[in-house]
């Protein structure tokens, strides 16, 4: 049986830095080749890989979402106390307690929504199969497309760096993309 | 003078704080609930095409993201002259409908449930939803899981993908809904009027029968003598989508109804130098600062504030409840803030009925579901419920149909002001002097203001779920006490 990834870009396109997960998203569609609009069901150019390139859901939502996937990916900002825009962060589900995203309070925070789930026998990811990359970012305030000019200075390196470190973690999957 | 500050707040959606200022014999002299404010929204559309906005708007709110779709929607389809086949209402109405059930149910099960079922007072990292399944068991939370995804695939069956709604054009609907994706939702239609009747019973077996509750509900400081606001249709019944704004007294008399056009005649907004947020009141009394009593300007926009506004409910179900809650609550309109949550049940069989009969309307399945707008007329006003409050999109635009200007009241910010006061008002009730300040005594003030559902995001993951909660005791510009809760 096929392993099943998702990779999602997490955040709100219209709201500066907010936007760098879908952005990263959408770029790493267009570097795999992918047309526009692979999402759920057949993928057919990559094998058990769908991406659903703007997502802003959290809690419940998003558990959702990932139901039946073996594996998940989520693209997303982070803002940390110093944090300087444009480093990032890799970590897992495990970890995601003391994150400070990837939740809508609306409803349950992430990791009571994956508990949950679980429970209720869903087919969700093991905490350790859910890899978050976060990107720090200075401002998701302001209404507006672009990035900021300190992130989008740095898009670049940190976008290589981020899907490097993706194609290695998921070599099954992506080892037929070129160019990773 | 020592402050506590709650920040921050739990399971409420968007940044928020609450500053709470004590006098020196420790007892609570003033409150400040505050949230930092997105910039710039108005003019970030301006110049744009005005149909675009529905799209944009979307991302506003990754909690209500059909509301703000639909309001725009309408005060677009008003900028393009207004009209619309009837079958474009009726598919956008039953839309809505799963739009309601689908937030209704996790406000319900993951934010009021927990201090109810669990306990106001219960352990912080078992009162969540967890710890809702731990006492209900563990069927309950696969029943919400299960009805969640129904709600949510009826929405996507009808609107064409599951996330940021791109289906309300100028004139109608993208698409149409066709005989073999009806027969879809029919199950799915009876399914959740099940599970609301089902979630009405839970809450009449969990809260109603616990005395306790009732109490806490009744008596508790959780009150406020403010008015009521709510969309109302030709029989004065709850339409979420569309009708008249009906504004009504907390003794029950209408102080005003009127048409969405009409809506900045009737609501003004005030500013204070303390937050970005503004505050609505009724415009023809004037601010009169923030002040409960019969001669107020402030209102409400809630769950209860619809059902209090209505003279009836629109489907029969609803109704026999709707009947049933006024004449346990001993009164209505009722100022029980903590009823919201009962209140927002009633609306969900209502919801629930109302998508049954559009289930079974011979018409839905048509193919008139858009005209093409030939003219236009540069202005616009689209109000519907959201689920936290009326909501109003007000565009202008030039004659090549690009957006001139944007002006939004969200549902939310109706309630800014009674948030405010019920919060000030539940922690003086709560925070005594010489009384040390506990995790359940501040989780009963959060109560207060999560009764609103109140929602301040934009992004829809901009704040931890439950990030421990820190409050902290300031005394003489020194900070003498820490308390710190973790809910994750």
């Amino acid at each position: 049986m096929i392993e099943r990834t998702l990779i999602v870009g997490m955040g709100n396109p219209y709201l500066r830095d907010d936007g760098v997960g879908i952005r990263l998203a959408t770029d790493l569609m267009a570097r795999l080749d992918l047309p526009e609009g692979i999402r759920r069901g057949p993928a057919g150019i990559l094998p058990g890989l769908h991406i659903e390139p703007e997502c802003s859901l959290g809690g419940l939502t998003l558990v959702e979402l990932i139901d039946g996937f073996d594996r998940l990916v989520v693209l997303d900002s982070i803002d940390t106390r110093d944090g300087v825009p444009g480093d990032w962060h890799h970590f897992t589900a495990a970890s995601l307690r003391e994150t400070l995203n990837l939740s809508s309070v609306h409803d349950a925070n992430f990791a009571t929504a994956l508990e949950l789930g679980r429970r209720m026998g869903m087919r969700l990811p093991d905490d350790a199969e859910i890899l978050v990359y976060a990107v720090e970012v200075e401002d998701t305030l302001t209404f507006d497309t672009a990035l900021s000019p300190s992130l989008e200075a740095r898009y670049a390196e940190f976008a290589g760096e981020i899907f490097a470190d993706l194609a290695a973690a998921l070599p099954a999957t992506l080892e037929q993309a070129a160019g990773l | 003078m020592r402050s506590i500050r709650i920040d921050p707040i739990t399971r409420l959606e968007g940044h928020g704080k609450i500053e709470i200022f004590l006098d020196d014999d420790g007892g609570v002299s003033d409150c400040y609930f505050q949230i930092p404010e997105l910039r710039g929204f108005e003019r970030f559309v301006v110049g744009r095409p005005i149909e675009e906005l529905p799209r944009i708007v979307t991302r506003i709110c990754g909690v209500c993201p059909a509301s703000h779709h639909m309001a725009s929607a309408k005060a677009v389809d008003g900028c393009f002259g207004g009209e619309l086949p009837p079958l474009a209402r009726k598919l956008r109405e039953m839309y809505y409908q799963a739009h309601y059930i689908h937030s209704h149910i996790a406000h319900f099960y993951a934010l009021a449930a927990p201090d109810f079922v669990c306990g106001p007072d219960c352990d912080p990292a078992t009162r969540n939803i967890l710890g809702v399944v731990q006492k209900v068991g563990l069927e309950i939370g696969g029943q919400v899981i299960k009805a969640r995804a129904m709600a949510q695939d009826i929405q996507t069956i009808l609107g064409g993908r599951s996330t940021h709604v791109v289906w309300c054009i100028p004139g109608g609907v993208s698409k149409g809904l066709t005989k073999e994706e009806l027969e879809r939702i029919r199950p799915m239609a009876d399914q959740l009027y099940d599970f609301t009747l089902f979630s009405l019973k839970l809450f009449k077996d969990v809260v109603l029968a616990n005395p306790a509750y009732v109490d806490l509900i009744l008596n508790g400081p959780y009150t406020l003598d403010v008015h009521n606001m709510g969309l109302v249709d030709e029989n004065n019944a709850p339409n979420f989508y569309d009708g008249k704004v009906r504004v009504v007294d907390y003794e029950g008399n209408e102080i005003c109804k009127y048409a969405p056009e009409e809506y900045h005649h009737h609501v003004a907004e005030h500013v204070e130098p303390w937050t970005y947020l503004k505050f609505p009141y009724l415009k023809q009394r004037g601010w009169k600062g923030f002040v409960e009593g019969i001669d107020t300007s402030l209102y409400c926009a809630t769950p209860l504030a619809r059902l209090n506004v209505a003279d009836r409910m629109a489907t029969p179900r609803a109704q026999e409840a709707f009947e049933e809650m006024f004449q346990v609550l001993g009164a209505k309109p009722c100022r029980a803030l903590l009823a919201q949550h009962w209140a927002r049940l009633v609306e969900m069989v209502q919801n629930a009925e109302t998508l049954k009969g559009f289930v079974e309307d011979p018409e839905i399945t048509g193919p008139g579901y858009r005209v093409v707008p030939q003219r236009i007329t540069g202005e616009g006003v689209g109000i519907v419920e959201a689920m936290r409050g009326t909501l109003t999109h007000h565009y202008t635009c030039d004659e090549k149909g690009i957006c001139t200007s944007a002006n939004l009241i969200v549902g939310t910010t109706n309630n800014n002001a009674p948030i405010q006061m019920v919060t000030k008002k539940v922690a003086q009730a709560l925070i005594r002097p010489g009384q040390e300040v506990t995790e359940p005594v501040l989780n009963m003030v959060e109560m207060a203001f999560r009764a609103f559902d109140p929602c301040y995001s934009c992004a829809t993951h901009t704040l931890p779920g439950q990030m421990p909660l820190e409050a902290v005791v300031h005394q003489g510009g020194r900070v003498v006490k820490t308390l710190r809760k973790n809910l994750g």
